[in-house]
């Protein structure tokens, strides 16, 4: 399989562009990164699926594994101070459920550690409910968000039912593929990490971005929001701007029968406030920054705003992807072109549009409960979660017929 | 093509292994009778992969020799199978150990597969107060629990060590100390310390002796002449008429060696430590092995320590000699103590020398005599009259004289 680092440096992000840098293969994890907490995240990640390398895979879960945990808590003294803590906390909760959950999404073990621990994660701008935190894996494939712990509670809650469900679509599906939970402790401040599949592309930028929810009220980007380098719109903004998602007949009939399936599924767990989250991709302007970047010819790094950009940045000497990834991209990718088994929820425009563009989209936020929403709007007048979001006065059920009304209308 | 010699041709020179069928073991289960074996198993494993991400220093600073790793697992509904939930694993000085293991000549990779790929094995040596040994399953290290003071003793000679180290390239008879551990299991603390086995992980001992140089008491007593492969010591030695046959060469770099590192132990104020001698004949060796094949059977025969599956040696361990060995042969760079008995030696023989037990400081002694009227440590130890510098003049003269 070629492999030359190369074959990532045509497909840039909007600013940035990584030339070949000499780079020798990290075979010496420092795990270092810019802020403890994410030297923990890599050593956490690291162990983990070191340990479980020496767990036999069992033949099918257990109950028990949906409440199991491993906890590992490390305190050297004059040893390994150049880039870790001297003292932290590592908790992965139920390891072999995410692990069967990553074999069941067809991610290997040894390539997801790889992502999380060969550079350190990216910064990501995008913001989450709550203002959360969110970082991208070096390479971009997965997103690493940072919960509370009453997402920690409902993500066990719903853990059973989640696998059943991925079980029996086979892995096919729009709602977040859950990667790994993980409690990190460090100066005794605890910090709750899941990790997914990254939404969108680990390769191609996404010039535009939405959050739909199907709701029509505050559903506007405000003018801060606007204001970023990759600001996330929402339905108000679709629906003014006339914006289109023409995926053609059939991609769109195979869209809405997995959304159909993902949203009844949530709607049985009473759960609600999720958003479709949508990426473009601008075929012709992605080659058009290309070109103007070659032109330029410049060395320098841009930080891109994580989510959607292609290419490996990071301060630290960021390693090409190894001939010994099997996740490289096998051979050149033309234009607007990507490998479905990496990128799997890009759909492309159907022939014949005048925009050639791919779009990325899936399920997010899936978190919030009906009856922790149903407290904590009594325990307070208004009840705000996070910019934008609005009180709702529909039920799941109901949330969950209006959001697909909504998403079936804006696919064509 | 591997001689089964290899396996069989155990310490205990009673059992042999055939050759297993065993896929090597990619998947490492620390599988052991003994959740503390797991746990060391574990932990060595831990500390290994752990120092691969650690940049090797130019040199050693004096923080390195203060410095220790700590882990702490707690584990719930996970990992039960050959793991204890609970368990925490330290090491010491780190980097001093690595640095050290790196001066023996020891491959950390190695050094992590002779400790992980199997469980190590029980063995009925015993040390200073019946003090429990193990060896590694491929024989090429063995591991001593040793008290807290011990480990104590270890950091305040350690730097010294080190640079005696340094200075000899690795060069000794001392103990080649490759690393110390605390391991804590349902609350209990045990100690532990790793060093190169004197003996061969191939060619088995059939006698075996722990010199001192001094006279008073030092005689196997029934029990131990009772054990398959007794220590015998000073008196038994000379009773014996026992003879090592090496020639001038082999003895004046054997002495030279030995000169050097008595005098650094007396300079550090030790004492009480043995000459260990291991005598393999190879001539019996080689009847042990024809009879062994002959009774036959295909049962997995407890060898020495292996019931286990004991993996053979896997190509890709750098210290398998690919080619096999003839009898009385040896490979120096892992059977390193080893040395043949010259041409006019009554017997083919190869013989194991080094020193043991180093840790015994003087001082320690002394507060203990004064504390008790009489002070034992340990089966065999008497109350010392002398100085670290008497006794070591004493050992040094006592060992010239044998190997005479």
């Amino acid at each position: 399989m070629s492999s030359n680092c190369t074959s990532a440096a045509p497909v840039s992000a909007s600013k940035t562009k990584t030339k070949k840098k000499h780079f020798i293969g990290q075979k010496v994890k420092l795990f270092r990164a810019s802020e403890p907490i994410l030297s923990i995240l890599m050593w956490g990640v690291n162990h983990t699926i070191n340990e479980l390398s020496n767990v036999p895979v069992p033949v099918m879960l257990m109950p028990d594994d949906f409440k199991a945990y491993s906890k590992i808590k490390v305190d050297n003294h004059l040893f390994n101070k150049e880039n870790l803590p001297s003292r932290f906390k590592f908790k992965e909760y139920c390891p072999m459920v995410f692990r069967n959950l990553r074999e069941r999404f067809c991610i290997d073990d040894q390539d997801y550690q790889n992502s999380l621990t060969r550079s350190a994660p990216l910064n990501s701008d995008s913001q989450g409910r709550f203002g959360n935190r969110f970082l991208s894996s070096y390479d971009h494939r997965f997103v690493i968000k940072t919960v509370s712990s009453e997402d920690i509670a409902e993500m066990h809650n719903i853990l059973k039912k989640y696998h059943q469900f991925i079980v029996e679509c086979h892995g096919n599906t729009l709602l977040p593929q859950f990667l790994g939970m993980y409690r990190l402790t460090v100066d005794g401040v605890e910090t709750y990490m899941v990790v997914t599949r990254n939404v969108f592309s680990h390769r191609l930028t996404v010039h535009r971005k939405y959050d739909l929810k199907g709701s029509t009220v505050s559903r506007e980007a405000s003018d801060k929001e606007k204001a970023k380098e990759l600001p996330t719109f929402k339905d108000n903004d679709f629906l003014n701007e006339g914006q289109k998602l023409p995926i053609g007949d059939d991609n769109k009939k195979y869209f809405l029968e997995k959304l159909k399936h993902d949203v009844e599924f949530l709607a049985t767990l009473k759960i609600m406030d999720y958003s479709l989250l949508v990426g473009i991709h601008d075929v012709e302007r992605a080659e058009q920054e290309e070109m103007d970047v070659e032109g330029v010819g410049e060395e320098e790094e841009y930080e891109n705003d994580g989510m959607g950009g292609g290419v490996l940045t990071g301060s630290f000497g960021t390693p090409p992807d190894s001939p010994g990834n099997p996740l490289n991209c096998g051979g050149f990718f033309g234009p607007g072109e990507f490998d479905p088994s990496v990128d799997v929820y890009a759909i492309k425009s159907q022939d014949g549009v005048v925009k050639k563009e791919v779009y990325f989209m899936a399920i997010i936020d899936i978190l919030t409960h009906y009856d922790a929403k149903k407290k904590a709007a009594h325990a307070a007048k208004t009840v705000k979660h996070g910019a934008g979001a609005e009180i709702s006065t529909v039920n799941p059920e109901q949330y969950s017929k209006r959001f697909y009304e909504f998403m079936s209308n804006i696919l064509s | 093509r591997r001689s089964v010699r290899r396996r069989g041709a155990a310490v205990l020179a009673k059992t042999k292994t055939k050759k297993k069928h065993f896929v090597a073991q990619k998947v490492k289960l620390f599988r052991a009778s003994d959740p503390l074996l797991s746990v060391l198993m574990w932990g060595v494993n831990h500390s290994i992969n752990e120092l691969s991400h650690v940049q090797i220093p130019i040199m050693l600073m004096p923080d390195d020799f203060k410095a220790y790793s700590k882990i702490k697992v707690d584990n719930h509904l996970f990992n039960k199978e050959n793991m204890p939930s609970h368990f925490k694993f330290k090491e010491y000085c780190p980097l001093v150990f690595r640095n050290l293991r790196e001066r023996f000549g020891i491959d950390d990779q190695d050094f992590l597969n002779s400790l992980t790929r199997s469980a190590p094995l029980n063995s009925d040596a015993q040390g200073r107060s019946g003090a429990r040994f193990h060896t590694s399953y491929d024989k090429r290290y063995v591991i001593k629990i040793i008290s807290s003071e011990d480990v104590a003793e270890m950091h305040n000679i350690l730097k010294k060590y080190h640079q005696f180290i340094v200075e000899c390239h690795g060069n000794t008879l001392l103990p080649q100390f490759l690393g110390i551990y605390r391991l804590t299991v349902d609350g209990d603390e045990t100690y532990m310390i790793v060093t190169r086995n004197v003996f061969s992980h191939r060619l088995s001992v059939y006698k075996k002796y722990d010199l001192k140089g001094s006279t008073v008491a030092r005689e196997a007593s029934e029990k131990e002449k009772a054990k398959e492969l007794p220590t015998y010591k000073d008196n038994d030695f000379i009773n014996d008429g026992q003879k090592i046959c090496i020639d001038g060469e082999n003895k004046k770099m054997f002495l030279e060696k030995l000169r050097k590192d008595v005098e650094f132990l007396a300079q550090l104020k030790l004492m009480d430590y043995s000459l260990l001698v291991g005598i393999h004949d190879v001539e019996r060796a080689e009847q042990e092995d024809v009879e062994s094949e002959d009774n036959e059977p295909e049962d997995e025969g407890e060898s020495d320590g292996g019931g286990i599956g004991t993996p053979p040696d896997s190509p890709s361990n750098t210290l398998d000699s690919t080619k096999p060995l003839s009898p009385g042969e040896f490979d120096p760079a892992i059977d390193v103590y080893a040395i043949k008995s010259n041409d006019s030696a009554p017997r083919k023989e190869v013989y194991f020398m080094a020193v043991i037990d180093i840790l015994q400081h003087y001082d320690a002694k002394k507060k203990a005599a004064h504390a008790a009227k009489t002070v034992k440590h340990g089966a065999g130890a008497e109350i010392s009259t002398v100085n670290p510098e008497q006794y070591s003049k004493r050992f040094y003269d006592f060992i010239t004289t044998i190997l005479s």
